[in-house]
């Protein structure tokens, strides 16, 4: 994609240079009206009553537009204009009121209980009430829920009575309650420090699926097709040209206030004409997922009509060891591991990280557009303490000096160290396709290793299917990967990638410690309080430095553009779709 | 001729047969499945994705699932999609066809309308002006690769000019009728005449050097001795000649018309089969594979029975009893 905008940029430089040369050779009369209309143009002028705004992605939606089966970001991009849940996040991601205008926990922190905004009105006019919400959640504990494609469970297998409804043992669901039209209550197993999150789901009516069988309701009219897709949004998905345009219409019974502009029309495209269609203002909006590519960025700032933000990603890439390897029929459990003697010793993996020039990554192949991590929290997380963590600058001195002390000399002189028993020592590196910065960083970090005298082998990529699947087992002969994480913006617990017994802990690493700071920090008689639990991610993001079970990378930046025309959007690190009844358009 | 192409018409079904095997077995050999892939939010877990496997019997043997496909497929149906939640195979497929189909013919009516004419005349005369432009723009056309002359097109004839759009296939939504039809068109132009660049370069020099093969040959110089005029030679002689190999060629041409056009479609945001077929692959979405595959199966028969047919229809000697 990069080297087709660089290309793109060629074209253009050629294309104005032929065009200024045919210009100039005419009339000479007036040099200075250009830069005239120019700063006309970078005025907004007054906001307008209604407007219509293109706003642009790079992938056409999946288009599965029911809340509780879509999975990808691109028909989020929808979604978050057309529904909305109980609660949402302000910028430093504490949660603030939206469908619920209020909420308390109980004595011992077990029962969370919403007070709802009255008068929300669905798109098609019927009142909003409490339940909806019970509707939603039991719909996500369905017994048929999964098998009809749902993968949306985290959002309620904390909740009383989830197991015996989901087994088919009992016909009700207890774990949310309505006490009245207004007042709905969310009953938790154990009391859970990370109740809010999981309870900020997309509430999808009641009156539209009652009558639906969990199995047909994703492919049911309403989570599909344009004027069928009921939410409590500002704007409402009208119609569509499949791959190509959304248009959603302003929703005139918005809780809110009537939106200002008639309509959003979310329009594919390609990556490499992205600038030009920003720059003669076909589209107005840009967003993620993707942004404004890095290598497209000084491009971009040239246009006075277009204002750029930057904004940290939640996600990050890393490269893993994979401490154990065993048999691939018992995946989670540590008793059938076998060590893979290659990466145990600590000093080996402080060495490396070291000698992995991290700040060039950023600054060569994201052009800036990034940050080099320490801990596996993103700065725009509130669990991030960079400070009290530290940073670990790129130093190869330091690097050979701790591998010359942990005994990994070059033996026999072939410019690779051996490890401490003098034999041969070569690290395997795998890597999948899928992320172009992170396929460039591979080789990149074979370089650096050898130039420390880590002999590495890098195998050539494989299509994120085939490497996930590989990755996922335990019989391999990896010892390194590269891999990637997008965290949700709600809660930064990182227990269900780094526990010993998850699921997705690829690397296998297990260690008591690291578990019993994990479990600490969600601990719920101590953890509702939120300075404790930024001390426990410290103090585990301390240890995790001097572990290392993985090294973070980086983060990338995400850059959003808009036109000067477009006023009133919310940022927010993690969202600027919130509050887009307040977005007004001036001519 | 009709119990011929009976005959062909029923050959069909143990080759589909075949490619339906083959096809399934590879796909299912592919490493990782409509499930894998790149787990980016750690709230979905394999446990989780298990199930998921479970539920869409990605975990019975091959033949198990093989079988439950060709059941269902006889009957037309080419169920769900593992990765689209929620839409069926066909409906993916007939959201795109139309388009392939648009953007394919058109460029094969660029191809012929441009290609062939032009071969004609720079074979008549060779060396001359007009064949050594045709050749320096056969060899542009060839050496361009596709989706620079797709950005070309778009920064001249769309951002510089403004005539043509640069994406997508309609303006709007909602367009009726006559607007409707010329939106389509215009939309229809940029997308058309690139994918339609390449290969008429190719028609081009085909075209010629069969045409030249053909002049030079016996029976041409004794069509030409026995006095007939430069014009029965050129057209009821030779060219008749120089098709037969062109249509061979075409009738593939119209087998890999459905098959779409990834780079095309993409830079222009033109939703074809192109790229459902490679998102499928990617996501190892099998069944929309599987009836993707099997419609490119069908064209390329058909292509080929086309090409055969008209073979006898350009030259009478060839007959089929």
């Amino acid at each position: 994609m990069k080297n087709k905008s660089l290309l793109f940029m060629l074209i253009a430089l050629l294309s104005v240079g032929l065009f200024l040369a045919a210009c100039s050779s005419g009339d000479d009369s007036e040099p200075n009206d250009d830069a005239g209309s120019d700063d006309e143009e970078a005025t907004s002028g007054d906001p307008v009553e209604g407007g219509d705004i293109v706003a642009a992605m790079y992938s056409a939606p999946d288009h599965q537009f029911n809340p509780i089966f879509n999975t990808s970001s691109y028909d989020s991009n929808i979604l978050d204009l057309t529904h909305e849940s109980l609660i949402k996040q302000d910028e430093n991601l504490g949660f603030i009121p939206s469908l619920a205008k209020d909420w308390e926990f109980n004595e011992d922190n077990s029962e969370l209980t919403y007070f709802l905004n009255e008068g929300v009105k669905w798109h098609d006019g019927e009142e909003f009430t409490a339940d909806d919400v019970v509707f939603t959640f039991t719909a996500l504990a369905d017994p048929g829920y999964v098998a009809a494609g749902g993968i949306r469970t985290n959002f309620v297998d904390t909740l009383v009575g989830y197991d015996d409804y989901v087994n088919e043992k009992t016909d009700e669901f207890t774990g949310v309650e309505k006490i009245d039209d207004y007042t709905v209550k969310f009953i938790f197993e154990v009391p859970n420090v990370k109740a809010l999150a999981d309870t900020s789901f997309n509430i999808i009516p009641e009156h539209v699926f009652a009558d639906v069988n969990m199995a047909d309701m994703p492919s049911h009219s309403a989570s599909i097709d344009g004027g069928e897709v009921i939410g409590t949004g500002p704007f409402q998905l009208s119609q569509y040209q499949e791959g190509e345009q959304y248009v959603l219409t302003r929703h005139d019974d918005y809780w809110q206030g009537k939106p200002n502009l008639d309509s959003v029309t979310w329009r594919v495209i390609d990556e490499a004409v992205m600038a030009g269609m920003l720059e003669n203002e076909e589209i107005h909006l840009l967003n993620r997922p993707g942004g404004v590519p890095a290598a497209d960025v000084p491009s971009i700032e040239q246009m006075s009509h277009i204002t750029m933000i930057e904004a940290q990603d939640l996600g990050y890439q890393y490269m893993a060891f994979k401490f154990n390897h065993g048999p691939n029929n018992s995946l989670t459990d540590p008793t059938t591991w076998i060590p893979n003697e290659k990466v145990q010793d600590a000093e080996l993996r402080q060495a490396i990280l070291y000698a992995l020039k991290r700040q060039d990554y950023v600054t060569g192949l994201l052009h800036g557009s990034g940050e080099v991590l320490t801990a596996p929290f993103p700065s725009a997380s509130w669990a991030n303490n960079t400070e009290a963590i530290g940073e670990f600058d790129y130093s190869p001195d330091k690097a050979e000096e701790i591998l010359d002390a942990a005994g990994y000399e070059d033996v026999d002189g072939d410019g690779f160290r051996e490890n401490p028993d003098g034999e041969k020592f070569t690290l395997n590196l795998d890597y999948p396709t899928g992320n172009e910065v992170r396929e460039k960083v591979a080789p990149i970090i074979k370089e650096n290793l050898e130039a420390v005298g880590i002999s590495v082998n890098l195998n050539s990529p494989r299509d994120a299917s085939a490497h996930f699947e590989l990755i996922e087992e335990n019989d391999t002969d990896i010892d390194l990967y590269l891999a990637g994480w997008s965290l949700a913006s709600t809660d930064p617990d990182p227990s269900a990638i780094f526990y010993s017994t998850a699921g997705l802990n690829y690397p296998r690493y297990t260690d008591e410690r690291f578990d019993a700071l994990l479990d600490e920090a969600v601990d719920p008689e101590l953890a509702f309080d939120q300075d404790y639990r930024k001390d426990k991610y410290t103090e585990w993001g301390q240890y995790f430095t001097e572990v290392l079970p993985i090294i973070p990378l980086f983060s990338d930046n995400i850059n959003y553009a808009y036109n000067n025309k477009l006023q009133g959007i919310t940022f927010k690190s993690h969202q600027i779709l919130d509050d887009a009844h307040k977005w007004t358009w001036s001519e | 001729m009709y119990k011929y192409i009976a005959r062909r018409l029923l050959q069909f079904i143990p080759m589909l047969f075949i490619v339906t095997i083959v096809v399934f077995l590879l796909a299912y050999l592919a490493p990782g499945d409509a499930i894998s892939g790149e787990p980016l939010d750690p709230n979905i877990t394999p446990e989780m994705l298990e199930e998921r496997r479970e539920a869409l019997g990605l975990n019975d043997p091959v033949y198990v699932q093989y079988a439950n496909w060709l059941s269902r497929a006889v009957v037309g149906d080419f169920g769900q999609s593992y990765h689209y939640v929620g839409r069926s195979v066909s409906e993916l497929i007939s959201s795109r066809i139309l388009n392939t189909i648009y953007l394919s013919t058109f460029a094969l009516f660029v191809t012929i309308v441009v290609a062939l004419p032009i071969g004609i005349y720079a074979a008549r005369k060779p060396y001359s002006l007009v064949d050594y432009g045709a050749s320096t723009f056969a060899f542009l056309g060839l050496a361009t690769p596709n989706f620079f002359a797709a950005l070309l097109g778009i920064y001249v004839f769309s951002f510089g000019l403004g005539w043509f759009p640069s994406q997508g296939s309609v303006s709007s939504v909602g367009l009726e009728g006559i607007a409707l039809f010329t939106d389509k068109i215009r939309h229809l132009i940029l997308p058309g005449l690139t994918l339609g660049l390449a290969s008429t370069a190719i028609y081009m020099r085909y075209m010629r050097t069969e045409m030249l093969e053909v002049m030079g040959s016996d029976f041409i110089r004794t069509a030409k001795a026995k006095g007939l005029g430069p014009r029965p030679v050129l057209y009821k002689h030779t060219l008749r000649n120089a098709l037969i190999p062109i249509i061979t060629l075409l009738g593939f041409e119209f087998g890999t018309l459905l098959s779409g056009a990834v780079i095309t479609e993409q830079v222009f945001n033109y939703p074809g089969i192109g790229t459902l077929f490679l998102t499928a692959i990617q996501n190892r979405d099998y069944n929309v594979i599987m009836a993707i595959n099997l419609i490119l199966a069908v064209a390329i028969l058909v292509g080929n029975l086309l090409a055969d047919i008209f073979y006898a229809v350009v030259d009478p000697r060839i007959r089929y009893d």
